[in-house]
């Protein structure tokens, strides 16, 4: 615990204020302890790659920042000011944008009202307003263009969307509704060569906005070194190491992407089987 | 060189006819074409009169009724199998008013208040369903199978309670003649196209004079349901609710669906669908039966799958699901005038078409979740 506490007094200097920051945040499941007290500071207009094993608490921690669980102990500021998520609903008032792991898009229903889903435009009385089709898509077709992909059909069925092309329309449509935090969890698992390109194009094109703050949950060694400017490492609940991309190198995040293990070490162990 | 091909060249402009017969309602749509033209080739004359029409729609739009309400909640991802015991219920409970009077001794019912204090029970009894299904998160066929025993098991209790031991009623006093609120379920409608008929000597009877006066009132009904369900699923906000809560709950919560309140919303839809079938029913005949509705809601769900309805939910539409009750409808109706087959056979063609409506939506499911 103490050597992250110093390398964060150490970034602290490099950047300015973070726009969220995690402190101490607990998670237990019964008796079942998923994260044990840990530190983030998200800084806008950065790519924060959280890294770590199988079972490491990554998506727990994820969750927590969106509102899905509520945290046993430990506190989230936004902006400097302390906030509770009851729900998903208040993390998203907040700017908390996520893009769940399952993408969170009904694969029956057409791109552009999946884009609006829950949020529709609409004219008269809710919920019997009559939606503004054209309006909604026209929008979905440009906020999608902005990040890099051009859908010919607003009424395609996302189920027989590219994963790329879902992709896109989740970060799209989180950023439409204004957020300032994108969380990204596993954008490119399930995903070919290519499409996962296209994924770290998009993340990037986003990060060029300037403004908004992604965290990114990955596996993949070469693809977190491409796009991210710091780095969280989880192992069991805890964090194991942190810090800018100029302050770890290219062993430092294999060896703590393994849980902290060294390579030796795993092919010793490989060796043996 | 070549000039850039952008993302819509890959479009290919596709023609109306194209467009049409790649909707989902194709399939239902094509079925009630051949049945119509085999009913007009086999027993075209008694099928397409005014009174082969009267009767068939009159039916149809009851089914039909039923039908949209199952639909929607399908869509939604839900069944309610206690639709026919909300009919006979809901029969008993205003034909008991009618002839008993008013709960706790407050005097005669009017046609509108029984039917307005029996509405008032049935949306309870379905905002009951909906919320122990969302609440307990049983899937709602156990729950609602529940309530098909609870509500018949009630229904005939009470007739035998209050009815003098039967459970009928007859001999209502003719209220749709005297009552204007009774005649909206009990009378008829479209009577100036039976007017213009009869003016062009299309619709007389042996004697001469007009033969059928006009549609039974819930025609009316059916397509009044029809039209403003249709707008509320594919135009508006709540439509965009319904079909996301029945594709991915999940997903539709996340996003900030109310994904409970629309479910809830749409167990009470259904018990209005059956109240409303009952009232027609009751006005029209001017009996109860503790029997009533009786296997109409699978017949209900029946016609909401041949209509292209996908059982789990997320997909459908309200024109599909009125091609599908005239599928039924006619069916059900026509085999009788066909003196030469067993009418029986009519559940064994409706049995195989279910199966060919179902196999057809499935596909149609998977072609479009097929993979990433
Ligand atoms: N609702 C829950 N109840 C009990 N245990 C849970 C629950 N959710 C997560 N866990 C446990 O918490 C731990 C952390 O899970 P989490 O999903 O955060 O891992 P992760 O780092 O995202 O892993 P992966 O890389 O496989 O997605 C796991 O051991 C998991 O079994
Ligand atoms: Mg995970």
């Amino acid at each position: 615990m103490a050597k992250t506490a110093m390398a964060k007094t150490a970034m602290a200097k490099t950047a300015a204020e973070p726009l969220v920051k995690l402190r101490g945040i607990i998670k237990k499941f019964g008796p079942f302890v998923a994260l044990n007290g840990v530190d983030m500071d998200i800084y806008p207009g950065e790519v924060h790659a959280l890294l770590g094993d199988n079972g490491a608490g990554k998506s727990t921690l994820i969750k927590i920042l969106s509102g899905v669980h509520q945290p046993s102990a430990g506190e989230i500021m936004v902006d400097g000011n302390p906030i509770v998520f009851r729900s998903p609903r208040d993390a998203s008032a907040a700017g908390i944008g996520t893009v769940y792991q399952d993408l969170a898009l009904n694969q029956l229903m057409s791109v552009s009202r999946n884009f609006f889903m829950g949020r529709e435009i609409f004219k008269g009385p809710a919920p019997f307003g009559m939606m503004k089709l054209k309006e909604m898509d026209i929008i979905t077709h440009d906020e999608m263009i902005k990040i890099g992909i051009d859908i010919s059909d607003p009424h395609q069925a996302v189920g027989t969307m590219s994963g790329g092309q879902r992709q896109t329309l989740a970060i799209a449509r989180a950023i439409y509704f204004g957020a300032k935090i994108l969380i990204l969890d596993e954008p490119t698992s399930a995903l070919g060569q290519k499409q996962q390109m296209e994924v770290l194009k998009t993340i990037k094109r986003v990060r060029a906005l300037g403004n908004i703050a992604i965290i990114f949950i990955t596996h993949n060694e070469i693809h977190s070194k491409l796009i991210a400017d710091r780095y969280t490492f989880l192992s069991l609940g805890e964090v194991i190491g942190s810090g800018t991309r100029e302050s770890l190198d290219g062993d430092d995040i294999r060896r703590l992407m393994a849980g902290g293990a060294e390579m030796a070490d795993l092919e010793m162990e490989l060796g043996k089987i | 060189m070549q000039a850039e091909r952008k993302e819509s060249d890959r479009q290919v402009s596709q023609g109306s006819f194209r467009r049409f017969i790649r909707r989902p309602e194709i399939g239902a749509f094509s079925g009630m074409v051949v049945i119509l033209l085999l009913l007009a080739i086999v027993a075209g004359d008694v099928v397409f009169n005014p009174l082969g029409i009267k009767n068939n729609l009159s039916i149809i739009s009851q089914l039909g009724i039923i039908a949209i309400g199952a639909c929607l909640l399908m869509i939604a991802g839900e069944f309610d199998l206690s639709i026919g015991s909300m009919i006979g219920f809901a029969g008993m409970s205003m034909a008991m008013m009618l002839k008993w009077g008013l709960p706790f001794g407050l005097g005669e019912a009017s046609p509108f208040m029984a039917f307005t204090l029996t509405l008032c029970m049935t949306l309870f009894i379905g905002w009951l369903i909906g919320n122990i299904v969302v609440r307990s998160g049983l899937s709602s066929f156990i729950v609602t199978l529940a309530f098909l025993f609870i509500l018949r098991g009630l229904t005939e209790v009470s007739f035998r309670e209050f009815n003098d031991g039967s459970t009928q009623i007859s001999g209502l006093p003719d209220f749709k003649e005297t009552d204007f609120f009774a005649y909206l379920f009990g009378g008829e409608t479209f009577k100036w196209v039976f007017t213009l008929l009869y003016e062009m000597g299309f619709n007389l009877n042996r004697l001469g004079n007009q033969w059928v006066i006009g549609l039974d009132a819930k025609v009316a009904w059916w397509i009044c349901i029809a039209i403003i369900t249709y707008v509320v699923l594919s135009r508006t906000q709540l439509g965009n609710w319904i079909y996301a809560t029945g594709d991915n709950k999940e997903s539709a919560r996340a996003n900030g669906v109310p994904v409970n309140q629309v479910k809830i919303g749409l167990f009470m839809f259904t018990a209005f669908c059956a109240t409303i079938f009952a009232a027609c029913q009751v006005f029209d005949t001017n009996t109860a039966d503790a029997a009533k509705g009786n296997l109409k809601e699978l017949e209900a769900i029946a016609a909401a799958v041949v209509g292209g309805t996908v059982m789990t939910g997320g997909f459908g539409s309200i024109v599909g699901v009125i091609f599908g009750a005239v599928i039924f409808g006619l069916v059900q109706n026509s085999v009788f005038y066909i003196s030469w087959i067993d009418g029986s056979y009519y559940r064994v063609f409706l049995g195989t078409v279910l199966l060919i409506a179902a196999f057809a939506n499935e596909n149609i499911r998977k072609r479009i979740t097929g993979g990433i």
